[in-house]
């Protein structure tokens, strides 16, 4: 994922932030299925990993921004704080993508993720107790909200995530991250 | 043919596309406001009349201006019906099983297609009146104080101008393996909450690979046209805004202004 030039990270990022607008639209027939399944997530956290943590920050603070002004969701309120998790989490899978080498590329993606999940919403709860919604935020407000009612969206971020990164490594839109056993024998022949 | 046209330029020398594109990029985020005041008949009335005429000093015609909103019209409807049918409400008009048909899910499911509908169309006469490289300028104009705290405002701009000409295309393509789905026996409008949203989950991976193939196809494009990055580009001089764009800019102040005191 190191060998993508700045010109294809950066429509990638686009495309992403176009995604954040996209894949909300289709779970808005559905009640309060944005803090369930958290469909806007997706977007940043590819960007993340693909591009790195520079177009994650990017677009983890505009591709909401974009959606609630197109479609109104999130609403003006949550949007700061949506965007503070958003953008913590498109620096953070940037950074431990890059850092972390396992040598397998499940292992690296589960271990950028979970630290990025957790750190993301442990921000985005701060955020909301310290200056969004200063003094009317507690804890239980955070883990109902963040951990309870958000659970198949994490589940969703779990499975999808890695599935979606292979999927694009396989039909070559993305480069590998290891170079693979067959094709490191036949460059060795 | 057509399917091309969707949010295309098209060069022409009406008073729309005389507008300064920086001005025309601040009345559009003003009409956005607008959308986003707009929540009664009257004000959906004075934001059709307002597109009308903006569609006819663009030289556009109804069906030009109509087009990309008629190809998401299964779309638009099936968020419509999903809001009419499973909107939360105590005083439900018909109610069977998990279906609910009330008067507040169905204003829910108008404002939210009304809204999509007036922003494709606002979207539509920007893109057609404007060309890639103004509206590039014009977010680059807005971006500029980025600059003096060493933000990359050229390429910033450069990413936010192609998501916003990314969307309609995503859309359409994002309709299409909807429609894929349903082939196939997805069902979007009916079943429990799971269900439907086990429905949408498998539409996730090939909305994403064909987003990055059209991704792919740009940024070769790109680079095989010597693109090297916004920081490389040179720019013409700026002009300054004139008159018929300050008034422009005002008129749509007062749009929004009228939506807010609706």
């Amino acid at each position: 994922m190191s060998e993508m030039t700045s010109v294809k990270k950066s429509i990638i990022c686009a495309v992403c932030i176009a995604l954040c607008y996209i894949l909300p639209l289709f779970f808005h027939g559905i009640q309060n299925a944005g803090s369930i399944f958290c469909p806007m997530h997706i977007p940043v956290f590819i960007c993340g990993l693909v591009c790195g943590w520079q177009y994650g920050l990017l677009c983890g603070i505009s591709g909401p921004a974009i959606s609630s002004a197109l479609s109104g969701m999130p609403p003006v309120a949550l949007l700061p704080s949506m965007m503070a998790e958003l953008a913590v989490y498109g620096v953070i899978t940037g950074i431990l993508m890059k850092k972390i080498r396992t040598g397998s590329v499940y292992a690296d993606l589960y271990i950028s993720l979970t630290i990025a999940i957790i750190a993301g919403r442990v921000i985005a709860g701060l955020t909301r107790a310290f200056i969004f919604t200063k003094g009317s935020y507690s804890l239980a407000m955070w883990i109902g909200g963040y951990v309870v009612t958000s659970w198949p969206g994490t589940l969703i971020q779990f499975v999808f995530i890695p599935t979606i990164i292979f999927a694009l490594m396989r039909a070559h839109l993305i480069p590998e991250r290891y170079q693979r056993r067959d094709s490191a024998v036949q460059a060795g022949k | 043919m057509d399917r091309g046209m969707t949010g295309k330029y098209v060069p022409g020398e009406t008073l729309l596309h005389r507008m300064d594109e920086r001005a025309k990029l601040l009345a559009f985020l003003i009409m956005i406001c607008a959308v986003i005041f707009t929540d009664s008949p009257a004000g959906y009335a004075v934001m059709f009349v307002f597109m009308a005429a903006l569609g006819k000093a663009a030289g556009l015609s109804v069906n030009s201006v109509l087009s990309s909103v008629r190809r998401l019209g299964p779309f638009l409807i099936l968020i419509f019906v999903m809001n009419s049918l499973f909107y939360t409400s105590e005083d439900p008009i018909w109610h069977f099983l998990i279906f609910s048909l009330s008067r507040e899910g169905m204003i829910q499911g108008a404002n939210v297609v009304l809204r999509i509908a007036l922003v494709i169309v606002m979207s539509g006469i920007l893109t057609r009146t404007t060309s890639p490289m103004e509206l590039m300028s014009a977010i680059e104009s807005l971006l500029h104080p980025l600059r003096y705290i060493g933000l990359p405002a050229e390429e910033i701009a450069m990413i936010l101008s192609i998501a916003i000409q990314f969307i309609p295309t995503i859309l359409e393509e994002s309709d299409e393996i909807r429609k894929a789905q349903i082939a196939r026996g997805a069902r979007f409008e009916s079943g429990k909450l799971r269900e439907r949203a086990m429905a949408l989950l498998p539409m996730i991976v090939p909305i994403f690979i064909s987003s990055f193939k059209r991704a792919d196809e740009l940024a070769e494009a790109m680079e095989a046209r010597g693109y090297r990055g916004a920081k490389n580009r040179t720019a013409k001089e700026k002009k300054k805004i004139d008159l018929r764009s300050v008034v422009m800019l005002l008129v749509c102040a007062c749009v929004c202004a009228v939506q807010i005191v609706i």
